[in-house]
């Protein structure tokens, strides 16, 4: 055992030719990027060949954890870093669960996944033994029953998998992986990667252990966290109705999106609220590993046709792009469509986004009743979304062009598509719709991964939040840049750890720093943190430019720029192009960066990034 | 002294796992939930998670099965404890107990709950309140 938290070791898997080698952490690496999405942001950097094809044997698919996954730090999970097929960027996307935390007892800080598997396969870890093994009885089945054949297949019922659906399998743009059961690495077409790859699942089982540099110090620390956790109001909010306690507050500030994007008001939001789901269907509270927040809300539904199907809480970001975005406000079939994306290996929100796109695109005629085999698309219909996701899984018909996600659908349907395909760089956007919230707007177009309201999350500040002791005003444009850097970075540094989205709304800045200190016995400070994070952002801006992205793509899709909220409170409010580039100009100085984005000379120097020399290399003979 | 025994709510229990994290901890000198004295079982795709805990028997399996007499029960807290020094690490306790609360130490000697000696850390650090130390009362049939 190892006193310091961390395991040294990545374990580097190269499946076109079966080899599976460790690699030994560099103690640079550690230092300078700690771990998640630091590792992934300078690895990917480090391994893949600039222009590279996301879906060619090339690309690495990355398991990371940090440094407190694992420990009774509370909500503390896993992400995987890739280079995206749907956006072209490097995407990072996080789960739950407890896949993260085993990835440490079975000896390694994270997994390295590279090369394409001669035939359909299955990585085994076994403590620090890992293998490679045949999966023709595991592929073609969905997520569900693919976990429990793993589990047959290893003679464990134990054992923590990861694993794709048909979407993966078939490289479905937005496919995403499953983490057991209800927790996923959603977003960016992760599953597509591990599709290419011929991987269909990992399974994992280890007994090793991890412990604090200063085990009472840091319990110290970890009751401290729990006491700002359960202080905190807004996780509070997470415990009694997970993120459907969201759909009520984003509907009232109108930003939660309704038929397509068209509005940010929902007239059925109550019937997809915390309280409906409540009534439908909820049984108890669920959480993932080291939680006390224990935001999920699981439960079987009561009655009706889908009476008895399983679901965990119909999170707010579903709940809206599968619900009000799609005009369907019956929670039960809202829960019923998630399952079905999370079976079928879809990410719930893209699918919500690509769903609402082809319906829009049926109305105007750019798609009729041909392509959809006699299906009409419209709002409100159950079955034209269940029969598009089966599509877009299976890639038959339709589902081919859908499958490919918003931007290239609208691209290859043309004739006015691209006014109404709402995403960010190809990354469909999230249920955060931006129009009276410029900062929001700011937001998503700087995401580093496309349309992501988890990288900065400005809608806080600007419905009546303080910044520098001042009112931030909704509509205005001062401070936008910088609450949007502040967060990026400070959420970049955080996601090393790699902390939970809502833990962060208890545990101080102080806190996290101290349990830092604690478990790897080496001094922290918050100061050292914003930097951590700005130069992970700095890091991963990097490799964007390198992939040709330049300030044009950092940029809102024509609904949010160029349509007005059409009623409602906030009526005739949106983004203008005008205000997106004042913006932009006031985040690119904030940030260090030029006119066209690119950061300077002098802002490289300042964050070590300048002659930063590789620090992970493909291992010898695995070239 | 009161007798006590763990109690576990399947109800309350969210399968966040940190009462093994801080039992392995104790046990094992480290965090690994399959280190852990106890565990938490999950079912019907997380649908339901059961803490199991050892309920510390009033009439021992593990106790009777040993060959050596290492495992008695303690008179006054009714905790079923181990002596580590008298244990041979056949694992004939191990085969008895039908909810597989004992498991071999990093020493290949039989270990179990022995109730952290009186404030179990599983309940301390269990915020849903899945898991409550609850004092025994005997109630006469007759009464």
């Amino acid at each position: 055992m190892n006193r310091s938290c961390t395991m040294e070791k990545l374990l580097y898997v190269n499946l076109s030719k079966k080899q599976v080698t460790e690699i030994t952490i560099n103690h640079r690496l550690e230092e300078e990027f700690v771990g998640g999405k630091g590792f992934g942001a300078k690895i990917l950097y480090d391994l893949l060949p600039p222009g590279c094809d996301p879906l060619s044997p090339q690309n690495v698919l990355m398991f990371m954890t940090g440094p407190l996954t694992g420990t009774l730090a509370p909500a503390m999970r896993g992400c995987v870093v890739t280079k995206s097929p749907l956006t072209g960027t490097f995407a990072d996307s996080y789960f739950g669960g407890h896949f993260a935390q085993e990835i440490r007892y079975c000896g390694f800080d994270g997994i390295i996944i590279t090369g394409k598997a001669a035939e359909s396969s299955y990585l085994w870890i076994s403590d620090g033994t890992a293998s490679i093994h045949p999966a023709q009885e595991i592929w073609g089945l969905d997520t569900f029953a693919a976990v429990e054949k793993i589990r047959e297949l290893v003679g464990d019922q134990s054992v923590k998998t990861a694993c794709i659906g048909p979407a993966g399998e078939n490289m479905v743009s937005h496919a995403l992986i499953n983490c057991e059961y209800n927790r996923h690495a959603g977003r960016g077409g992760t599953g597509a990667v591990m599709g290419a790859k011929n991987l269909k699942a990992i399974a994992l089982r280890g007994t090793k252990t991890l412990a604090p540099a200063d085990q009472n110090g840091f319990m110290t620390i970890v009751d401290q966290a729990y006491k700002e956790l359960a202080e905190s109001e807004e996780v509070q909010s997470f415990n009694s109705d997970g993120t459907a306690g969201s759909i009520d507050f984003a509907n009232l500030e109108q930003l939660l999106p309704t038929y397509n994007y068209y509005d940010g008001t929902y007239n059925e939001a109550t019937r997809l609220n915390g309280e409906a789901q409540r009534r439908t269907f909820w049984l108890r509270n669920t959480a993932c590993a080291a939680c006390p927040i224990a935001c999920g809300k699981v439960g079987s539904i009561r009655r009706g046709r889908h009476k008895g199907l399983i679901s965990d809480v119909v999170e707010y970001e579903t709940a809206a792009m599968l619900g009000s975005n799609l005009g369907i406000s019956d929670i039960r079939e809202v829960a019923y469509l998630v399952k079905k994306c999370d079976a079928l290996g879809l990410d719930g929100m893209s699918a919500g986004g690509v769903a609402g796109f082809a319906i829009e695109a049926f109305q105007k005629g750019l798609l009729n009743s041909g392509d959809t085999e006699g299906h009409p698309l419209e709002f409100g219909n159950v079955s034209a979304v269940d029969y598009l996701l089966e599509k877009i899984a299976f890639r038959s018909g339709i589902g081919n062009l859908l499958a490919k996600g918003v931007k290239e659908a609208a691209k290859e349907l043309n004739r006015g598509a691209e006014d109404f395909a709402v995403h960010v760089k190809g990354l469909e956007s999230p249920a955060w719709g931006p129009r009276s919230v410029p900062g929001m707007g700011l937001a998503l177009a700087t995401a580093d991964r496309g349309g992501c309201h988890q990288r900065a999350l400005p809608v806080l500040y600007e419905i009546g939040g303080e910044w520098k002791g001042e009112m931030v005003e909704r509509h205005g444009l001062k401070y936008k840049g910088e609450i949007v850097v502040h967060q990026q970075n400070y959420l970049a540094a955080l996601d090393t750890l790699v902390k939970c989205d809502f833990g962060q709304y208890g545990i101080k800045a102080e806190t996290y720093c101290h349990l830092m200190e604690t478990a790897l016995g080496r001094p922290w400070d918050v100061e050292k943190l914003m930097k951590l994070g700005d130069k992970i952002w700095n890091q991963i801006r990097l490799f964007n430019l390198r992939e040709g992205f330049s300030r044009e793509d950092d940029t809102l899709p024509k609904r949010f720029t160029e349509e007005p909220l059409p009623e409602g409170p906030y009526q005739g409010e949106l983004i203008t192009k005008t205000n997106l580039d004042q913006m932009l100009d006031d985040y690119y100085a904030v940030r260090g960066w030029d006119d066209f984005g690119k950061p300077t000379e002098d802002k490289l120097k300042e964050l070590g990034l300048e002659a930063m020399p590789t620090l992970v290399q493909i291992p010898t003979g695995n070239q | 002294m009161s007798v006590n025994y763990l109690r576990s709510q399947f109800d309350l229990c969210s399968g966040c796992e940190s009462c093994l994290l801080v039992c392995s901890s104790r046990a094992a000198g480290g965090y690994n939930p399959r280190l852990a004295r106890m565990k938490v079982l999950k079912e019907k795709e997380n649908l339901l998670s059961r803490p199991q805990v050892c309920t510390q028997c009033e009439n021992p399996f593990c106790m009777h099965a040993c060959p050596v007499t290492a495992i008695s029960k303690e008179e006054n807290s009714g905790v079923v404890l181990i002596d580590k020094e008298k244990c041979t690490g056949c694992g004939s306790c191990i085969e008895s107990c039908p909810d597989k609360m004992i498991q071999f130490d990093q020493e290949g000697k039989a270990d179990k709950c022995d109730l952290c000696g009186g404030r179990p850390l599983c309940v301390q650090y269990c915020v849903p309140g899945a898991l409550k130390l609850v004092e025994k009362q005997e109630v006469s049939a007759n009464e």
